[in-house]
Protein backbone atom coordinates (compact mmCIF):
# COMPACT_ATOMS: atom_id res chain seq x y z
CA UNK A 1 0.00 0.00 0.00
CA UNK A 2 1.05 3.73 -0.66
CA UNK A 3 -0.86 6.53 0.55
CA UNK A 4 -2.08 9.57 -0.99
CA UNK A 5 0.25 11.76 -0.60
CA UNK A 6 0.14 15.77 -0.33
CA UNK A 7 2.82 18.22 0.42
CA UNK A 8 1.56 21.48 1.37
CA UNK A 9 4.40 24.67 1.54
CA UNK A 10 3.66 28.35 2.51
CA UNK A 11 4.87 31.31 4.01
CA UNK A 12 4.21 32.44 8.03
CA UNK A 13 0.96 32.41 8.84
CA UNK A 14 -0.34 31.67 5.24
CA UNK A 15 -2.82 29.29 6.65
CA UNK A 16 -1.03 26.41 5.23
CA UNK A 17 -1.81 24.74 8.56
CA UNK A 18 -5.44 24.86 8.48
CA UNK A 19 -5.40 23.73 4.45
CA UNK A 20 -3.22 21.03 5.67
CA UNK A 21 -5.62 19.94 7.96
CA UNK A 22 -8.56 20.34 5.90
CA UNK A 23 -7.30 17.91 3.66
CA UNK A 24 -6.97 15.39 6.43
CA UNK A 25 -10.82 16.04 7.66
CA UNK A 26 -12.08 15.26 3.92
CA UNK A 27 -9.94 12.12 3.18
CA UNK A 28 -13.01 10.34 4.93
CA UNK A 29 -13.46 8.61 8.08
CA UNK A 30 -9.70 6.69 8.87
CA UNK A 31 -8.21 6.95 11.82
CA UNK A 32 -6.34 10.15 11.62
CA UNK A 33 -2.59 10.47 13.15
CA UNK A 34 -0.95 13.89 14.30
CA UNK A 35 2.96 14.01 13.88
CA UNK A 36 4.38 16.80 16.13
CA UNK A 37 7.38 17.97 15.59
CA UNK A 38 7.99 20.82 18.34
CA UNK A 39 10.75 19.67 20.66
CA UNK A 40 9.87 20.62 24.42
CA UNK A 41 12.06 23.03 26.55
CA UNK A 42 10.11 24.38 28.78
CA UNK A 43 6.36 24.88 30.78
CA UNK A 44 5.11 27.42 27.72
CA UNK A 45 6.23 24.68 25.18
CA UNK A 46 4.09 22.20 27.21
CA UNK A 47 1.16 24.36 28.22
CA UNK A 48 1.13 25.15 24.16
CA UNK A 49 1.67 21.46 23.31
CA UNK A 50 -1.33 20.56 25.38
CA UNK A 51 -2.98 23.13 24.21
CA UNK A 52 -2.78 22.17 20.42
CA UNK A 53 -3.95 18.39 21.49
CA UNK A 54 -6.83 18.96 22.70
CA UNK A 55 -7.65 20.75 20.23
CA UNK A 56 -7.02 18.26 17.29
CA UNK A 57 -8.55 15.87 19.64
CA UNK A 58 -11.84 17.51 19.33
CA UNK A 59 -11.05 16.41 15.37
CA UNK A 60 -10.50 12.98 16.43
CA UNK A 61 -6.37 13.38 15.62
CA UNK A 62 -4.14 11.46 17.99
CA UNK A 63 -0.64 12.94 18.56
CA UNK A 64 2.20 11.35 18.28
CA UNK A 65 5.28 13.58 19.62
CA UNK A 66 8.54 13.52 16.63
CA UNK A 67 11.04 15.99 16.71
CA UNK A 68 13.44 13.94 15.72
CA UNK A 69 13.94 10.31 14.25
CA UNK A 70 10.85 10.32 11.99
CA UNK A 71 11.49 6.56 11.21
CA UNK A 72 10.73 5.60 15.17
CA UNK A 73 7.20 6.79 14.62
CA UNK A 74 4.74 3.59 15.55
CA UNK A 75 1.51 4.26 13.61
CA UNK A 76 -0.94 1.77 13.13
CA UNK A 77 -1.53 1.37 9.07
CA UNK A 78 -4.44 2.31 7.06
CA UNK A 79 -4.46 5.89 8.87
CA UNK A 80 -5.06 9.78 7.22
CA UNK A 81 -1.37 11.38 9.21
CA UNK A 82 -1.05 15.27 9.26
CA UNK A 83 3.09 15.64 9.67
CA UNK A 84 3.57 19.42 10.76
CA UNK A 85 6.05 20.65 10.16
CA UNK A 86 8.89 19.60 8.07
CA UNK A 87 10.70 23.26 9.18
CA UNK A 88 11.08 22.28 12.93
CA UNK A 89 11.86 18.59 11.75
CA UNK A 90 14.84 19.40 10.10
CA UNK A 91 15.88 21.93 12.62
CA UNK A 92 15.81 19.48 14.74
CA UNK A 93 17.72 17.02 13.24
CA UNK A 94 20.17 18.92 12.15
CA UNK A 95 20.87 21.50 15.57
CA UNK A 96 19.29 19.70 18.28
CA UNK A 97 21.50 17.46 20.63
CA UNK A 98 19.51 14.32 19.66
CA UNK A 99 19.13 14.82 15.96
CA UNK A 100 21.01 13.39 13.23
CA UNK A 101 23.78 15.84 13.39
CA UNK A 102 24.92 16.45 9.98
CA UNK A 103 22.53 16.99 7.37
CA UNK A 104 23.08 14.44 4.80
CA UNK A 105 22.23 12.06 7.60
CA UNK A 106 19.27 14.26 8.87
CA UNK A 107 18.01 14.09 5.34
CA UNK A 108 18.46 10.40 5.51
CA UNK A 109 16.72 10.31 8.25
CA UNK A 110 13.66 11.96 7.31
CA UNK A 111 13.14 10.74 3.78
CA UNK A 112 13.32 7.14 5.33
CA UNK A 113 11.00 7.88 7.89
CA UNK A 114 8.56 9.35 5.41
CA UNK A 115 9.30 6.68 3.13
CA UNK A 116 8.06 4.33 5.59
CA UNK A 117 4.82 6.00 6.91
CA UNK A 118 3.94 6.27 3.00
CA UNK A 119 4.14 2.41 2.71
CA UNK A 120 1.63 1.91 4.83
CA UNK A 121 -0.78 4.98 5.44
CA UNK A 122 -3.90 5.92 3.76
CA UNK A 123 -3.30 9.56 3.31
CA UNK A 124 -0.30 11.64 4.28
CA UNK A 125 -0.09 15.48 4.02
CA UNK A 126 3.08 17.02 4.86
CA UNK A 127 3.16 20.86 6.01
CA UNK A 128 6.93 22.43 5.09
CA UNK A 129 7.78 26.32 5.30
CA UNK A 130 8.79 28.73 2.37
CA UNK A 131 11.30 30.64 3.54
CA UNK A 132 13.21 30.81 0.66
CA UNK A 133 11.89 34.00 -1.10
CA UNK A 134 13.43 36.54 1.28
CA UNK A 135 17.00 36.82 0.03
CA UNK A 136 19.85 34.87 -0.62
CA UNK A 137 22.75 36.12 1.49
CA UNK A 138 22.50 33.51 3.92
CA UNK A 139 25.94 31.51 5.42
CA UNK A 140 26.86 28.76 8.07
CA UNK A 141 24.28 27.62 9.73
CA UNK A 142 21.63 29.62 8.25
CA UNK A 143 22.65 28.26 4.68
CA UNK A 144 23.65 24.78 5.71
CA UNK A 145 19.80 24.65 7.16
CA UNK A 146 18.19 26.45 3.92
CA UNK A 147 19.97 23.92 1.51
CA UNK A 148 19.16 20.92 3.82
CA UNK A 149 15.58 22.04 3.82
CA UNK A 150 15.45 22.67 0.08
CA UNK A 151 16.89 19.17 -1.18
CA UNK A 152 13.66 17.65 1.32
CA UNK A 153 11.17 19.63 -0.02
CA UNK A 154 12.12 19.15 -3.53
CA UNK A 155 12.58 15.62 -2.45
CA UNK A 156 8.99 15.13 -0.57
CA UNK A 157 7.88 17.26 -4.18
CA UNK A 158 9.29 14.44 -6.42
CA UNK A 159 7.41 11.57 -4.33
CA UNK A 160 4.19 13.50 -3.60
CA UNK A 161 0.85 12.93 -5.60
CA UNK A 162 -0.11 16.47 -5.27
CA UNK A 163 1.99 19.60 -4.40
CA UNK A 164 0.62 23.15 -3.50
CA UNK A 165 1.77 26.11 -2.06
CA UNK A 166 -0.86 27.99 0.24
CA UNK A 167 -1.45 31.89 -0.16
CA UNK A 168 -3.51 33.58 1.79
CA UNK A 169 -5.66 30.20 3.04
CA UNK A 170 -6.10 29.61 -1.29
CA UNK A 171 -3.85 26.60 -2.79
CA UNK A 172 -1.75 27.43 -5.53
CA UNK A 173 -1.02 23.63 -7.30
CA UNK A 174 2.16 23.00 -8.28
CA UNK A 175 1.70 19.09 -9.05
CA UNK A 176 -2.01 17.92 -9.32
CA UNK A 177 -3.49 14.21 -10.07
CA UNK A 178 -6.89 15.74 -10.14
CA UNK A 179 -7.21 19.24 -11.06
CA UNK A 180 -10.64 19.60 -9.82
CA UNK A 181 -9.77 18.70 -6.06
CA UNK A 182 -10.50 20.85 -2.92
CA UNK B 1 14.52 34.05 -24.11
CA UNK B 2 12.88 31.59 -21.20
CA UNK B 3 13.10 33.48 -17.80
CA UNK B 4 12.78 31.22 -14.94
CA UNK B 5 12.37 32.19 -11.65
CA UNK B 6 11.73 30.93 -7.85
CA UNK B 7 12.75 30.79 -4.69
CA UNK B 8 16.77 30.03 -3.47
CA UNK B 9 17.40 25.99 -4.25
CA UNK B 10 14.21 25.35 -5.57
CA UNK B 11 15.97 23.64 -8.79
CA UNK B 12 15.84 26.21 -11.51
CA UNK B 13 19.24 25.39 -12.65
CA UNK B 14 18.80 21.77 -12.96
CA UNK B 15 15.05 22.03 -14.77
CA UNK B 16 17.19 24.85 -16.87
CA UNK B 17 19.42 22.17 -18.02
CA UNK B 18 16.22 20.08 -18.71
CA UNK B 19 14.82 21.60 -20.80
CA UNK B 20 17.57 22.31 -22.94
CA UNK B 21 18.73 19.18 -23.12
CA UNK B 22 22.34 20.08 -21.61
CA UNK B 23 24.73 19.00 -18.87
CA UNK B 24 26.17 21.31 -16.03
CA UNK B 25 28.83 22.05 -17.68
CA UNK B 26 27.10 23.52 -20.98
CA UNK B 27 25.12 25.29 -19.16
CA UNK B 28 27.05 28.40 -18.93
CA UNK B 29 26.62 28.99 -22.42
CA UNK B 30 23.16 28.82 -23.01
CA UNK B 31 22.15 30.37 -19.72
CA UNK B 32 22.77 32.90 -17.18
CA UNK B 33 21.86 32.93 -13.62
CA UNK B 34 21.86 34.74 -10.31
CA UNK B 35 21.20 37.31 -12.66
CA UNK B 36 19.27 39.20 -9.68
CA UNK B 37 23.02 40.02 -8.13
CA UNK B 38 23.79 42.41 -11.09
CA UNK B 39 20.79 44.38 -10.81
CA UNK B 40 22.54 46.95 -7.96
CA UNK B 41 25.36 48.01 -10.09
CA UNK B 42 23.66 48.19 -13.24
CA UNK B 43 22.87 51.64 -14.40
CA UNK B 44 20.46 51.48 -16.95
CA UNK B 45 18.05 48.30 -15.65
CA UNK B 46 16.30 47.85 -19.40
CA UNK B 47 19.74 47.86 -21.12
CA UNK B 48 20.65 44.69 -19.11
CA UNK B 49 17.69 42.93 -19.51
CA UNK B 50 17.82 43.36 -23.05
CA UNK B 51 21.54 42.04 -22.82
CA UNK B 52 20.59 38.94 -21.07
CA UNK B 53 18.05 38.07 -23.07
CA UNK B 54 20.34 37.17 -25.86
CA UNK B 55 20.90 33.65 -23.44
CA UNK B 56 18.36 31.24 -24.02
CA UNK B 57 17.30 30.82 -20.32
CA UNK B 58 18.05 33.66 -17.60
CA UNK B 59 17.61 32.61 -14.15
CA UNK B 60 16.61 34.90 -11.40
CA UNK B 61 16.06 33.78 -7.18
CA UNK B 62 13.48 35.86 -5.78
CA UNK B 63 14.79 37.77 -3.28
CA UNK B 64 11.39 40.26 -2.76
CA UNK B 65 9.79 38.23 -0.28
CA UNK B 66 10.88 39.26 2.93
CA UNK B 67 11.08 41.77 5.55
CA UNK B 68 12.64 45.21 4.34
CA UNK B 69 16.08 45.50 4.90
CA UNK B 70 17.55 47.67 7.26
CA UNK B 71 20.19 48.51 5.17
CA UNK B 72 19.83 50.82 2.35
CA UNK B 73 21.92 49.83 -0.28
CA UNK B 74 20.43 46.54 0.61
CA UNK B 75 17.04 48.08 -0.16
CA UNK B 76 17.95 49.51 -3.51
CA UNK B 77 19.41 45.88 -4.34
CA UNK B 78 16.43 44.27 -3.23
CA UNK B 79 14.36 46.77 -5.46
CA UNK B 80 16.48 46.85 -8.37
CA UNK B 81 16.73 42.69 -8.52
CA UNK B 82 12.37 42.92 -8.25
CA UNK B 83 12.21 45.41 -11.50
CA UNK B 84 14.96 43.51 -13.13
CA UNK B 85 13.10 40.86 -13.08
CA UNK B 86 9.85 42.44 -14.60
CA UNK B 87 11.89 43.75 -17.42
CA UNK B 88 13.20 39.90 -18.43
CA UNK B 89 9.33 38.52 -17.94
CA UNK B 90 8.25 41.49 -20.47
CA UNK B 91 11.23 40.36 -22.43
CA UNK B 92 10.12 36.50 -22.27
CA UNK B 93 8.40 34.53 -24.99
CA UNK B 94 7.94 32.32 -21.47
CA UNK B 95 8.44 32.74 -17.70
CA UNK B 96 8.45 29.56 -15.40
CA UNK B 97 8.40 29.75 -11.60
CA UNK B 98 10.12 26.83 -10.35
CA UNK B 99 8.78 25.70 -6.65
CA UNK B 100 10.21 22.80 -5.25
CA UNK B 101 11.64 21.38 -8.19
CA UNK B 102 8.28 21.95 -9.98
CA UNK B 103 7.55 24.18 -12.70
CA UNK B 104 4.09 26.55 -13.07
CA UNK B 105 4.01 28.42 -16.27
CA UNK B 106 3.61 32.37 -15.57
CA UNK B 107 3.47 33.57 -19.70
CA UNK B 108 3.55 31.29 -22.59
CA UNK B 109 2.90 27.85 -21.03
CA UNK B 110 5.50 25.37 -20.17
CA UNK B 111 8.46 24.62 -22.88
CA UNK B 112 7.93 21.41 -24.99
Amino acid sequence: MSGRFTLVAGGAASGKSEFAERLILESGPLPRHYIATMEIFDEECRARVARHRAMRATKGFSTVERPVDLPGALLPPGGAVLLECMTNLTANELFSPNGAGSAKAAEASILAGVDKILSTCARLVIVTGEVFSGGNQYAGDTDTYLRLLARVNRALAARADEVCEVVCGLPVWYKSENEVFV
Amino acid sequence: MIFVTGPLYSGKRAYAQKILGCTEQQLPARAVWDVQEQAAAAPDLAALADELARYEVVIATEVGAGVVPADPAERAAREAAGRLACLLAARAERVVRVFCGLPLPLKGGLPE
